[in-house]
């Protein structure tokens, strides 16, 4: 019996998850960033505005997927069915308190940019949704539960963490470009060091959890074998993991100046791609429990 | 009322009609099956065996599917059958992946099972489109309902007459006196995956 993988939800999903993830991990940057305050004030602005842009692109990637995508505003109205309807309702509200963050900055508002309070909790609040925001897509996945690979409780820590550090790559990105202080972006690179630190450990048992089912076995199989190891293997441990872990280490302990810039820029891009990647594994590894009837088992056909 | 089926596995003999009949009556598109049999093997040869699963929509007393739906299209009617509102669907397919049998299916478009029917469509083609579209039409994620229209006219559903080794009845569950209720019990009826504690309302009996 040949059990094979779900073929719903692919490229354009895992999209969604990505920049959802992104979206929520360089906000909470920008909020940390913005308490620090003095020369983290760039990274902070950087860091709010991704947040909500990200995660607006994401939802467009995931209305796209819909199949009937008129219909997308039907996931607003039943608040309290699935982790569908409470997610929209978490980053409607993380989207909303995102630009009013973000509005901070613009005029006519800018007048208020001296309201440090005001701004700080609306920072606050606006963190707890971006954890809601980049955390629940674990939770969904998880809530369905013949797909053993997604049903554990690893899922959702593992896309936290992807989710902070490739958060953080994306603000060192847009730090790079826009310009902002050298000391906060060699800070962003060392906290980085111990999320992809973090994230390798995740993975790792996120992979040792599939042992006791047999289709989360072969998802394993299907993700470290068979047909998606090369995204697994190149994707996600060498361009999302050993890489920038790589490049940061060597930019933040043996090389200064440019040569740690232009090593945490690259790290920092490969890790953001390797985020993709990493999505893309997890929903293409999900595999249906087989059906049990006496000693016969029978895959579950045509999802 | 709550509706159900057995399905003798000692009777099935593997032909398919249940499939085709089903097809028939729903008008179901090209890939797309509310009812199916699933092949399966067990060791290997000479001391191999196989054995037939024919599968539909186990309309679960606690549907997973349902418990995903975020639009609320998903509902259960008073006689245990799950229906999708086709207007409220917006097509995520998260019931596709929350239900442990594979019986929510979706459609992109109208497929032809002729290759010299790309163009024009003949008639009978023309009316299973439209059919189709009455009831289900595309993005939707759609699924069996023991076709409850026919079950309403007085009949049978579709496969269960179309059933000639006489291996599927169909019948009201929370009747203890009837020939579904009498089935289970005295042959040890089963259902496929009880671990998702979606309580089916199809239930196996054993094969030999």
């Amino acid at each position: 019996m040949l059990l094979k993988p779900q073929s719903k939800w692919t490229w354009l999903v895992a999209a969604y998850l990505f920049l959802a993830g992104i979206g929520g991990g360089a906000y909470i940057v920008g909020v940390v960033a913005d308490w620090l305050g003095g020369e983290w004030a760039v990274i902070s602005k950087i860091g709010v505005v991704l947040g909500f842009p990200c995660v607006l692109v994401g939802c467009a990637f995931l209305v796209l997927d819909l199949g009937k995508p008129e219909n997308f505003w039907r996931a607003w109205m039943r608040p309290n069915t699935s982790w569908i309807a409470r997610g929209t309702i978490v980053i409607s509200v993380f989207m909303v308190v995102g630009a009013i963050h973000f509005g901070f900055w613009l005029w006519p508002f800018n007048s208020l940019a001296g309201a440090d309070g005001a701004r700080h909790a609306i920072g606050l609040l606006g963190a707890l949704f971006a954890f809601g925001t980049a955390i629940y897509t674990g939770i969904l996945l998880g809530a369905s539960r013949p797909i053993a690979f997604w049903s554990t409780a690893m899922l959702p820590l593992l896309f936290l963490v992807s989710a902070l550090s490739t958060g953080v790559m994306a603000v060192i990105i847009g730090a790079m470009v826009g310009g902002g202080a050298e000391g906060p972006i060699l800070a962003l690179g060392k906290a980085d060091i111990l999320l992809i630190i973090a994230e390798v450990f995740v993975v790792v048992f996120y992979l040792q959890a599939t042992h006791r089912l047999p289709e989360s076995r072969a998802s394993a199989r299907l993700v470290l074998m068979e047909s998606v190891a090369p995204l697994f293997w190149i994707g996600v441990a060498g361009l999302g993991l050993i890489v920038p872990l790589v490049l940061e280490i060597t930019g933040a302990f043996a090389l200064g100046g440019t040569g740690a810039e232009v090593a945490a820029i690259v790290a920092s891009i490969s890790g953001v791609v390797g985020g993709l990647f990493l999505r893309q594994v997890v929903l293409a590894g999900g595999i249906h429990a087989p059906l049990k009837a006496g000693r016969f088992e029978y895959a579950v056909s045509k999802v | 009322m709550r509706y159900g089926f057995v399905i003798d596995l000692k009777r099935c003999y593997g032909c398919y009609s249940c499939q085709v009949a089903c097809k028939a009556a729903n008008n179901t598109p090209k890939g797309i099956d509310f009812a199916s049999c699933l092949q399966g093997e067990v060791g290997t040869y000479p001391n191999a065996l196989r054995q037939m699963l024919p599968t539909l929509c186990m309309q679960c007393a606690e549907p997973e599917c349902l418990k995903v739906c975020p639009t609320g299209a998903t509902k259960q009617d008073e006689n245990g059958i799950v229906t999708v509102d086709k207007d409220l669907c917006m097509g995520c397919k998260y019931c596709m992946m929350a239900c442990p049998y594979g019986q929510r299916h979706t459609v992109a478009e109208w497929a032809s099972y002729f290759p010299d029917a790309e163009g024009e469509l003949d008639a009978y083609q023309q009316y299973a489109k439209s059919k189709w579209e009455d009831k289900n039409g595309y993005g939707i994620a759609t699924k069996c309902d023991f076709c409850i229209d026919r079950v309403k006219e007085g009949k049978q559903p579709a496969c269960v007459e179309a059933c000639p080794a006489k291996a599927r009845y169909f019948g009201d569950l929370d009747d203890p006196e009837s020939e579904i209720s009498i089935l289970i019990k005295r042959e040890r009826g089963f259902q496929l995956n009880p671990e998702f504690g979606t309580e089916p309302s199809v239930y196996y009996l054993p094969a030999r």
